[in-house]
């Protein structure tokens, strides 16, 4: 068996092995043991913890803390035995209050974000690679204003030395805004590629009313189309590939202020159970 | 139609050594010993010895305890003491710090937790004890504008180190200008006078070729000095008893093929576009008669086999590498079914190799080998010439081919066109699991004072992206020619760094490195304000990667890949890259 799918298999075993035994723990005990509500709990908090501190440790790359890598696998599985943690914690009842349904809701936020990620951290660099045409994410706006001005010289030129305003008009009506701006992000993300056909039939359709220099010059257009269209596929992709942290990180920040007040809460009201 | 674009055809001396060598100096030379014992009527009409005089030597003069030549250094040239002396450094070897060169200290942990919050917020901070420099070695700016590195204290040097004298009629420097192998040890000028005939390899080979003498006498020296190491490295003469292994050495040939200067021609020829295996010169031809081992000493060789109208890649081969023992072992054991060369052998950049003949390994060296041993050289049963690729290659040489097999022929084409094979610590890229969050770079940055040290782009092929970081070649041609020796190979892991107190900023190494990995930086002091020179113009250093040698841990970049998209690999050993692409 080969390094990744090896290795996948071993954490996979793990977590089932876990899952198995907070299962059992949760039949026997549940009901009989008073501080299992306070064991799940505590085991949940130390695990999110240790979950949250990924987030450190990718800051500090100068200590010896290990491969980010493992840390990454542990994140994902141990992520995972949060769940079942989580609703052994509940004892899989919806919860009851305000605090403790912002609670809850912050964890599902986290947890599907976190899921979200992996899927699209697997998916989205294969059609990045698969598209070709890679620009660094930080290059993109040098590369689109590039375009841009490229495309805007060659409609003034085609004016001036054409004597015919038509792909002048036609860049005004059509294709000044598409260059001006990144366009069209939820259909590169969805792999949808209607609005870059639509936009080359109409470029098509223009010829007809083209002499040969024309033609030419519209030729040179859909060239350039078709270059800020992969661009904006690569910046909705990369993009995508990073928003979803966005919402991951301070999410799982909150998740963690909200246990603490939670454990303090509980504490604080707990009436002497001891 | 358009007339066909012409070009001036090169010539060898297009561009001389020193183009100021003038004729007196070339009559002066003629009349100097060994020069005036050569015959010029053995040298070609294309390259006269006075030719070679002309273009491809100059003289140059040294100070009383001026650095010639460091230990440890690469280069291209040797020389032949005209006038005054040198001494030779030969235990202990000087120190590092004495070199123009920094020893490399693993931080300790106070220090490692200090990089919270010591790193500057402005780029390419340089402390004032960073750049301290060695009291004990000191670089001049001469008339020439050149820079000169002397040595002080010379008296203590001499009680603490043993040295030997040399004078004039000397030659020094020939073995490692010719096999491209670091310089073993370390020569300063003796008196204000010492006057040095500077000879550039192509020049040393020619005059070779044409003078038995000199012939003899390198051939001599580097039969003593390096063959026999070199061949007890290889397994199977390591069986050899040594009088056995003495008459391998004494027929044993070595040829330097190619040109040192293959950077400069291969960032000319990827310019263009023209990076070709039919333009590289051929060692050995799949089909012709076996009629040596032949070993790779230093540089690369490309393995090809015939494949439709072209040739296809399917290995390279660099140092301590052999090609032909298959197909000679085969002959050996099948005397009436003998096979020739199963595939071709090409010059990448520069290859210096040996040929042990195939007399010698059948009456030499096969009768001397354990029985364990010879099967492990190749099938008995005799291999069909004409049998595919997959049948042959894979029995007979299953080390060098599963390896390039498994990687394909396109991605072979890419890193061999491309010369990667020349890293060792080369930054592969799997762009398929990269997700382009750029935590190598920021842990990089973050390692560095907050200066990344490398580009996440650089050429790919399929999901295999390398990327724009300091390979650590095996051929480190950024360290030919560095004035100070600031940059070098580090003492413990071989790894290339830069000393920052030591580098003058020249730009030779970052214009010699053909993968562009090295650039250079303007510095600025503590405060952030820019380090400035008497004319006021900012102090340019060079900067790369340095593999993190001062890190605990390994390279930060490959730590801090969430995803293991990204790996340091020794492009020498594609079992491991084969390996690791299909993981």
């Amino acid at each position: 068996m080969k390094g990744f799918a090896k290795r996948r298999l071993q954490w996979i075993a793990a977590l089932v092995v876990a899952t198995v035994v907070a299962a059992l723990g949760y039949v026997r005990w549940a009901e009989e043991l008073q501080r299992f509500t306070y064991l799940t709990g505590w085991l949940l908090f130390a695990l999110m913890l240790v979950l949250t501190a990924y987030n450190t440790r990718k800051k500090l790359p100068f200590l010896p803390l290990g491969k980010s890598e493992t840390w990454l696998e542990f994140h994902i599985y141990a992520g995972y035995f949060t769940a079942v943690l989580f609703l052994a914690h509940v004892r899989v009842r919806w919860p009851t209050g305000w605090f403790e349904t912002v609670l809850f809701l912050l964890y599902v936020v986290v947890a599907l974000s976190g899921i979200v990620g992996l899927i699209l951290t697997r998916g989205l660099p294969k059609r990045l690679t698969a598209h070709g045409g890679e620009v660094l994410f930080e290059r993109i706006p040098f590369v689109r204003r590039d375009l841009h001005e490229k495309s805007e010289a060659l409609a003034l030129q085609s004016a001036t030395t054409q004597k015919t305003p038509i792909i002048a008009e036609f860049y005004a009506r059509h294709l000044g805004d598409y260059f001006a701006r990144h366009r069209h992000f939820f259909h590169h993300l969805l792999e949808i590629r209607s609005p870059l056909n639509a936009l080359l039939n109409k470029l098509t359709d223009l010829k007809r009313f083209l002499n040969t220099d024309e033609r030419a010059v519209a030729e040179q257009l859909s060239d350039l189309v078709r270059q800020k269209d992969g661009l904006d596929y690569q910046r909705a992709l990369q993009l995508t590939l990073r928003l979803w942290l966005f919402v991951h990180i301070p999410a799982t920040y909150s998740l963690m202020l909200w246990s603490l007040a939670h454990i303090i809460l509980v504490y604080g009201f707990s009436g002497g159970t001891r | 139609m358009d007339s066909p674009a012409t070009l001036e055809k090169p010539q060898r001396w297009d561009s001389s050594f020193d183009p100021e060598q003038t004729p007196a100096n070339v009559a002066r030379l003629l009349a100097t010993e060994p020069f005036s014992g050569m015959d010029p009527a053995r040298f070609p009409k294309r390259t006269p010895l006075a030719g070679i005089l002309q273009h491809d030597t100059r003289i140059r003069r040294f100070r009383n305890g001026e650095i010639i030549v460091r230990e440890g250094d690469y280069g291209t040239s040797a020389f032949l003491i005209l006038a005054g002396g040198a001494r030779v450094v030969l235990r202990p070897s000087l120190p590092a710090a004495v070199l123009g060169r920094r020893t490399t200290q693993r931080k300790g942990f106070a220090e490692i937790i200090a990089q919270l919050w010591s790193n500057p917020r402005d780029p390419e901070v340089r402390k004032r004890a960073e750049l301290a420099q060695d009291s004990r070695g000191r670089s001049r700016t001469g008339q020439d504008n050149a820079v000169r590195v002397f040595l002080q204290d010379l008296p203590r040097i001499l009680d603490e180190h043993q040295t030997a004298t040399m004078s004039a009629g000397d030659v020094f420097g020939e073995i490692a200008a010719l096999s491209r192998t670091p310089r073993t040890a370390t020569i300063f000028a003796v008196g204000d006078d010492t006057e040095l005939l500077e000879m550039r390899w192509q020049g040393l080979r020619d005059l070779l070729r044409c003078d038995d003498r000199l012939r003899a006498h390198i051939d001599g020296i580097y039969r003593q000095r390096t063959l026999a190491t070199h061949l007890r490295e290889i397994p199977i003469f390591r069986q050899l008893k040594q009088e056995q292994l003495d008459q391998v050495m004494a027929q044993t040939q070595f040829t330097t093929y190619g040109d040192y200067d293959w950077s400069g021609d291969y960032k000319r020829l990827a310019k263009t576009g023209s990076v070709a295996p039919e333009k590289e010169t051929v060692i050995a031809q799949e089909g012709d008669y076996p009629n040596g081992v032949i070993l790779i000493r230093s540089g690369f060789a490309r393995l090809s086999q015939k494949f439709g109208r072209g040739h296809r890649t399917l290995n390279y081969l660099g140092a301590g590498r052999e090609f032909g023992l298959s197909e000679i072992a085969q002959n050996w054991r099948n005397k009436n079914a003998t096979i020739p060369f199963q595939h071709t052998l090409r010059v990448v950049g520069y290859t210096h190799i040996l040929t042990v003949p195939t007399a010698v390994m059948e009456e030499v060296v096969f009768p001397n080998l354990p029985p364990e041993m010879v099967a492990a050289l190749g099938p008995a049963e005799p291999v069909p010439v004409a049998a595919p690729i997959a049948a042959t290659a894979r029995e007979a040489r299953p080390d060098a081919l599963d390896a390039g097999a498994k990687i394909g022929p396109e991605l072979m084409e890419f890193l061999t066109e491309h010369r990667f094979f020349n890293g060792t610590a080369t930054m592969v890229i799997d762009l398929e699991r990269c997700t382009r969050c750029d935590d190598c770079v920021r842990a990089c940055a973050s390692t560095h004072g907050n200066n990344p040290r490398f580009l996440r782009s650089g050429p790919s092929s399929g999901n295999v992206m390398i990327a724009n970081a300091c390979m650590h070649c095996a051929d480190p041609v950024c360290l030919i020619g560095c004035p100070t020796g600031a940059i070098h190979r580090g003492m413990a892991g071989g790894e290339v760094v830069i000393n920052q107190a030591t580098c003058i900023g020249c730009q030779l190494c970052a214009n010699n490195c053909p993968y562009e990995a090295i650039r250079m930086v303007e510095t600025r002091d503590e405060s952030g304000a820019f380090r400035l020179d008497k004319d006021l113009r900012p102090i340019v250093k060079a900067t790369k990667c340095d593999l993190c040698v001062e890190q605990v841990g390994g390279p930060a970049c490959e730590r801090a890949c969430p995803h293991g998209a990204l790996q340091r690999m020794d492009m020498n050993n594609l079992d491991a890259f084969a390996n690791w692409l299909h993981r």
